[in-house]
């Protein structure tokens, strides 16, 4: 009855099978990926352990500076810091296992707790200034990259390349001595009220916004010059259109490392600028309790920092695959 | 943009960056006889003296010529970005050279080392880094280069493996050259061009970082004339002495841009249809 029968059967079971192998495909690299994040963990903390331990003695910082020699090898022997080196790395990894990453030394509060306290302000800021970035530099980048190449352009082009080599700290004092000193118009230092986030956001997106300005500028200027535009163009696009319907939606397929690279740098990198806006995130914690040896908050902030990191690579990576379809397949 | 603009635009770049570079190594050079004043010696009796004739650009808190001070500070921040920068050419070239020509553990060992430096963000690293081996000229020349050399080794090691590909390397191979011979003879003059760019570049990050942990206080000790030490010096007295933040803000913004012309001037050159994968 049916003559096609078989080769349809074999068509479905062949696809059947595709789909197969695809599935398993995804569920390795997500295996490969997790077994990476394992190994970069690991080798995070014992290169940690064992470079805090040469910075300095646990002992002597919990102890303080004008402990005695008996009070010190109480503290060692409390803390199991008289044990061979190798032993007390392996308790260490035994009780990060246990989700237990210590207290810290300065206060005796869990050190994961700390980190945790301070997080939220890091990843709002972080979030503020990507959004910032992004919300500025797309269209921005779109203009610039659009044709003709307009004095108008030309100027713009130089500035983002001047503000291109302006550190984001540079900026952030230089915006807190017109807009704070001088000016009066905008708060310095705090957290909660909205005016106080102007300040930080704009100068972590003043660093941002001209690298990822000129990325989207050569983007779409690449774009602008491919088959399909002059398609759309023959077809009755408007500039308008072919510009932000047509060009920028391909542009932004190149941009979606950087700005993933941006997001983790943010969450790592937006160090200085919250020392100079006292803003209480895991960078300004970093510095305190590095600079007090409080070692189980740096190991923390470290392991915090290398997951949070780690995930949004992933995740640039992974939107990248669906937003690009040819690359979807490829994998 | 017409042809000969097209050519003359990335000359320019190099031509402009190069000369700002040459000023200011000339600066760095011969600006102490110039100035003749000591960065270190302050005179309390002219604290936060505005710009003028005596003090070409003010004095700080302490009396002490800004402009003595800034010049010391570009001797400092250039060679201690100059020295990260080729320390960490040096390191990542020769391990991308040595990933693409080799295979197994080795290459693995190498590929491996530059994704686990780079996943772990690098001013956190520094930081810790700069806990345990102190302050001073050399830990931080050390720490940058040793934590920034994956940049050069991931694209040294990529270019390699396409020009090993190539007839002319195969060539060579076949008339007898070893792998050293190779490497050297035939590899490293074809990434000329690409590590140039990436020099220029590099050296703007580096002097970013030095000034960012300077101004930490991590990199510099206390009261050395650095330009990250200076900015941090003047936040105290943003009120009185504004020119105090601007002359080592500016001088920090000059440098970068100036590496940055450079870096783009050479990437046009070297591949003027602007397909590199750098920056």
């Amino acid at each position: 009855m049916y003559a096609y029968g078989q080769p349809m059967l074999a068509i479905i079971t062949t696809r059947n099978s595709v789909e197969d192998s695809s599935a398993r495909m995804k569920r390795q690299q997500l295996l490969a990926r997790l077994r990476d994040l394992v190994i970069l963990l690991l080798a995070v903390t014992t290169a940690l352990f064992f470079m805090l331990r040469l910075a300095g003695d646990p002992a002597m910082v919990l102890a303080g500076a004008d402990a005695t020699p008996e009070q010190l090898a109480a503290l060692r022997a409390q803390y199991g810091l008289d044990r061979p080196l190798a032993i007390q790395f392996f308790m260490y990894l035994w009780s990060l296992l246990q989700f237990d990453f210590g207290a810290s030394l300065a206060s005796g509060v869990p050190a994961m707790e700390k980190v945790m306290d301070m997080l939220p302000a890091t990843l709002k800021l972080s979030g503020l200034a990507m959004g910032f970035t992004i919300v500025c530099a797309i269209p921005l980048g779109g203009w610039l990259g659009a044709r003709p190449e307009t004095p108008a352009r030309r100027i713009v082009a130089a500035i983002v390349f001047v503000l291109q080599g302006t550190p984001g700290f540079v900026v952030g004092l230089i915006m807190i001595q017109i807009f704070a000193v001088d000016l009066g118009w905008l708060p310095s230092m705090g957290h909660e009220e909205v005016s106080t986030w102007i300040l930080p956001t704009v100068s972590l997106g003043a660093f941002l916004i001209p690298k990822l300005t000129r990325v989207v500028a050569t983007n779409i200027n690449e774009s602008l010059q491919e088959d399909y535009i002059r398609t759309a163009r023959a077809s009755g696009a408007s500039e308008f259109e072919v510009l932000w319907s047509y060009a920028l939606p391909n542009a932004m397929l190149g941009t979606t490392a950087l700005i993933g690279t941006m997001f983790a740098f943010l969450v790592s990198g937006a160090v200085v600028t919250e020392i100079i806006f006292s803003w209480p995130g895991i960078g300004w914690l970093l510095i305190e309790s590095t600079q007090n040896l409080d070692f189980p908050v740096v190991q923390a902030i470290a392991l915090v920092i290398t997951v949070l990191v780690f995930t949004i690579n992933t995740l640039a990576d992974l939107l990248f695959g669906l937003l690009d379809p040819r690359i979807r397949v490829r994998t | 943009m017409n042809r000969a603009l097209s050519r003359f635009v990335p000359r320019f770049e190099l031509a402009l960056g190069g000369l700002l570079v040459g000023a200011l190594a000339l600066l760095g050079v011969a600006g102490k006889a110039w100035v003749g004043l000591d960065p270190m010696e302050g005179n309390l009796m002219a604290r936060f003296t505005p710009p003028d004739a005596a003090n070409l650009l003010g004095t700080d808190n302490l009396g002490r010529d800004l402009f003595a001070r800034v010049l010391a500070g570009l001797r400092w921040s250039l060679s201690a970005a100059l020295l990260a920068t080729s320390a960490a050419a040096i390191i990542g070239t020769s391990l991308g050279l040595l990933a693409a020509e080799t295979e197994g553990w080795l290459r693995r060992l190498v590929l491996g080392s530059i994704d686990l430096v780079l996943a772990f963000p690098g001013l956190v690293a520094a930081i810790v880094v700069i806990a345990v081996v102190g302050q001073g000229f050399w830990p931080l020349v050390l720490t940058l280069g040793l934590l920034s050399w994956p940049v050069f080794a991931r694209v040294v090691y990529a270019e390699s493996l396409k020009l090993l590909a190539q007839n002319y390397v195969l060539a060579a191979r076949l008339s007898g050259a070893g792998s050293a011979a190779v490497l050297i003879g035939h590899l490293l003059p074809a990434l000329k061009g690409t590590l140039a760019v990436m020099l220029a570049f590099h050296f703007a990050d580096m002097l970013i970082a030095e000034s960012a942990l300077s101004f930490l206080g991590l990199a510099a000790p206390l009261g050395e004339p650095t330009w990250g030490n200076m900015l941090a010096e003047s936040r105290p007295h943003l009120f009185r002495a504004p020119w105090m933040l601007f002359v080592p803000a500016g001088a920090i913004v000059l440098v970068v841009v100036a590496a940055n012309l450079v870096g783009d001037g050479l990437a046009r050159t070297v591949d003027p249809s602007g397909q590199t994968s750098l920056k």
